[in-house]
């Protein structure tokens, strides 16, 4: 093995640090097991194939997130998933405002007490999985990676205030469903979001 | 709710994802310390961000897949399964 072929293969084996990241973002938006192993591979080795494309120094985790929302958005065009259609914008919502609204002791609990405790468990994963395609990668990268939105921005070739626009409705549908997941009455608003 | 009250609402996010400069950080931060019902949505949708995060990383990625990717750094790759 010469020098560089030694170089170059330590170099990508860092990118294996960022493995549990890209699953675990893979599992959200293909939603089965088997098909986010299936896209890990393939991010793998589309970046093992472009490996020389990467510059050493910048930032591996993002370019990796790239190739993998690049090869997802293509699967997708070549086999759609039908999904649910989302409530529209409509009134803002936050569990928080509605709690008050309904004189519950919001300052008295988390929303891990609020959500979690009387779960039954993963619903922050189905919720966000129940999100369309588009907000749910927003609120991936940066409420689960910590992507930074100008990373965002550059991860998925779409515009900082997009990246900011699909975040706030990613948000409030994500709360939307915790919030009737935890088996709260559900409001007037809601009732009307599902029609 | 006062204009204060209203501006940091609106900053909220961009304060809690880290995205605000200094000057607008002081600005919120000030508020913050200043007016407790502010304080308590602040508090609520930093922990609800920080649940979503704790909440998703519980998935690893399988130890067979560990594996394929450590040998795609070492040799030469086979197709994927």
């Amino acid at each position: 093995m010469d020098q560089r072929g030694v170089g170059m293969s330590s170099d990508f084996s860092l990118f294996e640090r960022h493995l549990d990241a890209l699953y675990r973002s893979a599992l959200r938006l293909t939603r089965k097991p088997e098909d986010a192993e299936d896209l890990v591979q393939e991010t793998y080795l589309r970046a093992y194939r472009y490996r020389n494309r990467f510059k050493p120094g910048t930032n591996e985790k993002a370019w990796l997130f790239t190739i993998m929302t690049n090869v997802f958005r293509n699967r997708l065009r070549q086999r759609p998933v039908p999904e649910d259609p989302i409530d529209q914008p409509g009134a803002d919502f936050s569990i928080y405002e509605q709690m008050r609204r309904e004189g519950l002791p919001v300052h008295l609990m988390s929303p891990e007490e609020i959500i979690v405790d009387r779960g039954f468990g993963g619903e922050v994963k189905r919720a966000l999985e129940e999100l369309p395609v588009p907000m749910r990668m927003v609120v991936v990268l940066v409420d689960v990676e910590d992507f930074s939105y100008k990373e965002v921005a550059s991860i998925l070739g779409i515009k900082i205030g997009t990246v900011m626009s699909r975040l706030h409705r990613g948000r409030q549908a994500l709360q939307k469903k915790l919030w009737e997941y935890s088996g709260r009455p559900k409001t007037p608003s809601l009732a009307v979001g599902a029609r | 709710m006062g204009d204060h009250c209203e501006q940091t609402m609106r900053r909220l996010s961009t304060y809690i994802d880290r995205e605000l400069n200094e000057a607008e950080v002081r600005k919120v931060k000030a508020h913050l310390d200043d007016c407790p019902p502010c304080e308590q949505v602040f508090d609520f949708q930093a922990e609800m961000k920080r649940l979503v995060r704790k909440e998703c990383c519980t998935d690893d990625a399988p130890s067979r897949l560990r594996a394929w990717v450590r040998q795609l750094a070492t040799e030469k790759p086979k197709p994927a399964k």
